[in-house]
């Protein structure tokens, strides 16, 4: 019942996806012949055709022995509850090469549903027939069963397992490359036709040593083709494909390797039974492969963008924004495309002015590893946040590459963007940090501190102030003139005391003379001579005693200078009544006589008590 | 005495001449160092030193237009002769310091005594001639005070001026050995600069001593002896040994 259902379902979507399907008509035959050696022209087609034509001309290169057999395949896989069905149609030739040469087959054709599509084209290699043209291909097992050539075989034999019949090879795609370009390198396992492979026993790839590698992506089975090497035929499995970048200089060797592959022999027959049991053993064959030396050169002197790039690329750029306000993160995106070693391209440094805080560049590859080469984009985010306002200049970034197509060198450059700042919202910062920020200053580099300007102050070399003659000339010179103004001044000194001494000593006497004097006028009865020669014996001797000159002599500066000499308070007293009645009675009519002889021996015992303290 | 007055009339408009002349050569110099001619103004620096003239100012220029030719060692050589004539510099000192980095070999000094330590940094403060002055200026002073002393009547002002010119007395000695002490340093020039590039320092004046230790270019190093071409040097570390002298630069 569920049989039934499910039958029916898949017809259905045979239906539903009919329509879907493209129609693929494709034409297949092996890339290498022998003259005179028959093979297989088929081509399959995924759904029903008609009025099929063979590649035009090809008659003339090629008989046609038989064919078209027609075969029909039909298959349905049912892949996480998606079915896909397909029938094929398979049309069979039987070719057999009529002389040596490449022959391209151009496209067959054939009409579906009235329209009609056209198939691949080919190249098949003819060579000269190296065995007997009836020679059946031994490893080539077709898929298509009723193969003519397949019936023919049977007729066992053993060929030798030599070097030219069982190798393995390492194909370069260039021989003379510059550092870092790519190369193709591929593992090939060479077979003649007659050697059947049992299986692989024990295989060591090669090590590309100088090289960066990235293998290329096989089926895991070995497929074998056909192809021409020296001019002859071989069974050519590609073992390994790989992406070489040489990263070293000059001659670079890719050593030697061993395989061991199972072989199938047959036993010679020693008796008659032996032929009824087509007995084959199997053995082990060890194959070592030659080495490959590939010439390096060196890429010529780098400029200073260069970034380690070999091969063709391309730059773009992209800003996220370019009005933006302080703290904002900005990422200006670049993008690298092409084909080459672009794993291996260095991240352009991004100069940003030095108050920015920038964050590591984001690198991401998308690489695709085809036999054609590595190609693939590499993203690099730069990612910073401006802390100030202003208007910036985010510099164009430089990628230099070395084409090696025609070794030079080439500079992409992306546009330079303008950057302006404004400055964010205080409330927003005020949130973000909670306090000021404070900046410390930024050490950007270190350097000796500049030269120095102005009066160079030369002097000849080697001299000092400091021992030259002038040097000890001026202590000796102020020490001299010290002692002159010493002595000058002592002289003087001396001079000055011995006047002021005997002024002193005369003091007395000159003031003894004067009282005299108004002695006689006391005797005279002359009234203000005598009061006025009183106050001048007073007046000459403070002025020699006390030091102080006639015109600056009053009444305040002699009482000053006397209390100064430590003259008793009543003396002075004394002094100044005796002076405080001359004045008077100078300009006052003339009193009694006993007055003026009492002011007469005031005056005399005040000058007498005067000159001994002052003495004193 | 005459004779002496003619050759003074003589000198003076020739020194006054070769003055002008340096002063141009200086000025071309500092032009150059700024446009970043730095082997053009090395050139007019050194023609002023030929000329026999010299200051701390024209080797502290002469080393950065050195040190920012490449000319670490030559740099390193007249920043320290610019130091030994003007010992308190920060300038100077800021140089030598970036010059240093350059130098490979590094060295821990001996750690000195404080009071060796206090007494170098005083006599360093001031060069020869700025110690003569002050030698000179407090010993005037001295003089003035011991006059005061004499001839003043007030005993207050004897008594000070007495203690203060004693004291102002001995100061100036001491202005006096440091002055001394600096002129030394210049005349005698017993520090130098390692040229070669790698030196193997020997313990005895010949090329069959045992090698004790090598040392790279830029080293300023100790000169305590000499014997034939050899010299004896010091580290600050306190290492000794003998080199060819023609390994080593005088500063």
């Amino acid at each position: 019942m569920i049989r039934t259902f499910t039958t029916y379902l898949i017809l259905f979507f045979t239906v539903v996806s009919a329509n879907a399907v493209q129609t693929r008509f494709t034409m297949e035959a092996p890339g290498a012949v022998e003259v005179g050696q028959q093979f297989r022209l088929s081509f399959t087609l995924n759904e029903q055709g008609s009025n099929l034509k063979l590649p035009p001309g090809i008659e003339n290169n090629f008989d046609i022995l038989m064919g078209p057999s027609t075969s029909q395949s039909f298959s349905s896989s049912n892949i996480n509850g998606k079915i896909t069905q397909e029938t094929t149609f398979g049309y069979t030739y039987i070719l057999r090469a009529k002389q040596e040469g490449t022959f391209e087959l151009r496209p067959a054709s054939i009409e579906v549903g009235g329209k009609i599509f056209e198939s691949n084209s080919i190249k098949i290699q003819v060579v000269k027939a190296q065995s007997k043209p009836a020679q059946p291909q031994a490893g080539a097992g077709g898929s298509g069963g009723n193969n003519a050539a397949e019936q023919q075989q049977g007729k066992p034999q053993n060929v030798e397992l030599g070097s030219d019949n069982l190798f393995v090879r390492v194909e370069m795609s260039k021989q003379n490359v510059f550092k870092g370009e790519q190369i193709v390198a591929t593992v090939k396992l060479y077979v003649n036709p007659n050697i059947p492979i049992a299986g692989f026993d024990q295989v060591n790839l090669p090590t590309y040593e100088g090289f960066y590698t990235q293998d290329v992506e096989i089926p895991q089975q070995v497929n074998f083709t056909r192809e021409v090497y020296d001019n002859k035929i071989y069974q050519v499995g590609v073992l390994k494909k790989t992406i070489l970048f040489p990263q070293q200089n000059g001659k670079l060797t890719v050593a030697p390797f061993d395989m061991s592959l199972l072989v199938q022999q047959q036993v010679k027959q020693r008796s008659f039974f032996d032929d009824f049991f087509n007995s084959f053993r199997t053995v082990k064959a060890t194959i070592s492969s030659k080495p490959v030396t590939v010439n390096v050169r060196d890429i010529p002197n780098p400029p200073a963008s260069f970034m380690g790039g070999v091969g063709n690329f391309n730059i773009t750029s992209d800003i996220s924004a370019q009005d933006v306000t302080t703290n904002d993160a900005v990422t200006l995106k670049l993008t690298i495309s092409g084909s080459g070693n672009i794993r291996l391209v260095n991240t352009p440094k991004l100069d940003l002015p030095s108050d920015f805080e920038v964050y590591d560049p984001k690198v991401t590859d998308n690489v695709s590893v085809t036999s054609s080469g590595v190609s693939g984009t590499k993203t690099i985010e730069y990612l910073f946040q401006p802390r100030f306002e202003g208007d910036y200049a985010v510099p164009a970034i430089q990628f230099t590459y070395f084409n090696p197509a025609n070794g030079t060198y080439e500079t992409k450059s992306t546009p330079e963007y303008q950057l302006r700042v404004k400055k964010g919202s205080g409330d927003q910062t005020a949130k973000v940090t909670g306090s000021l920020r404070k900046e410390d200053v930024q050490l950007l580099g270190q350097d000796i501190r500049y030269i120095q300007q102005g009066d160079p102050e030369l002097e000849p070399i080697g001299y000092t102030f400091f021992g030259t003659p002038l040097f000890y000339l001026l202590y000796a010179g102020s020490t001299f003139a010290f002692l002159l103004l010493f002595f000058i001044y002592r002289k003087k000194a001396r001079e000055n005391a011995n006047i002021a001494l005997m002024r002193n000593k005369k003091a007395n006497k000159v003031a003894r003379k004067r009282l005299k004097a108004a002695a006689t006028f006391l005797k005279q009865n002359n009234n203000e001579a005598f009061h006025e020669s009183i106050l001048k014996a007073f007046e000459g001797y403070l002025s020699d005693k006390l030091g102080i000159p006639v015109a600056d002599l009053n009444r305040e500066s002699a009482v000053a200078g006397l209390q100064k000499r430590n003259v008793e308070q009543a003396v002075i007293d004394d002094f100044v009544s005796v002076v405080e009645q001359c004045e008077f009675a100078r300009y006052a009519p003339a009193s009694g006589s006993e007055a003026r002889n009492e002011l007469y021996s005031k005056a005399e015992t005040t000058m007498g008590l005067m000159e001994k303290q002052i003495k004193r | 005495m005459k004779q002496y007055i003619l050759i003074i009339l003589f000198a003076i408009p020739g020194f006054i001449f070769a003055q002008d002349n340096s002063t141009q050569l200086w000025e071309k110099g500092n032009a150059f160092y700024t446009t970043g001619d730095f082997q053009q103004a090395i050139s007019n620096y050194e023609q002023i030193l030929a000329a026999g003239q010299e200051s701390a100012k024209l080797y502290f220029n002469l080393g950065n237009a050195y040190y920012k030719a490449g000319n670490i060692n030559k740099a390193i050589l007249n920043f320290e002769r610019a130091k030994v004539l003007d010992p308190n510099n920060e300038n100077i000192d800021f140089n030598i310091k970036m010059a240093n980095q350059f130098v490979v070999t590094s060295i821990e000094p001996l750690p000195l005594p404080f009071f060796l330590r206090w007494r170098t940094s005083v006599i360093n403060m001031y060069s020869s001639d700025s110690w003569s002055y002050i030698s000179l200026v407090s010993f005037i002073i001295f003089l003035i005070l011991i006059g005061l002393f004499i001839f003043s009547r007030i005993v207050m002002v004897r008594r000070i001026s007495f203690l203060t010119g004693l004291f102002i007395l001995v100061f100036s000695g001491f202005a006096f050995s440091f002055a001394a002490k600096q002129k030394k340093k210049i005349v005698e020039r017993n520090s130098a600069i390692v040229f070669c590039p790698r030196v193997t320092v020997k313990s005895a004046p010949a090329q069959t001593g045992t090698d004790l230790f090598l040392i790279y270019e830029g080293l300023k190093v100790q000169i305590t002896d000499s014997v034939d071409t050899w010299k004896e040097i010091k580290l600050a570390d306190g290492n000794q040994g003998w080199l060819q002298d023609s390994c080593i630069v005088k500063i």
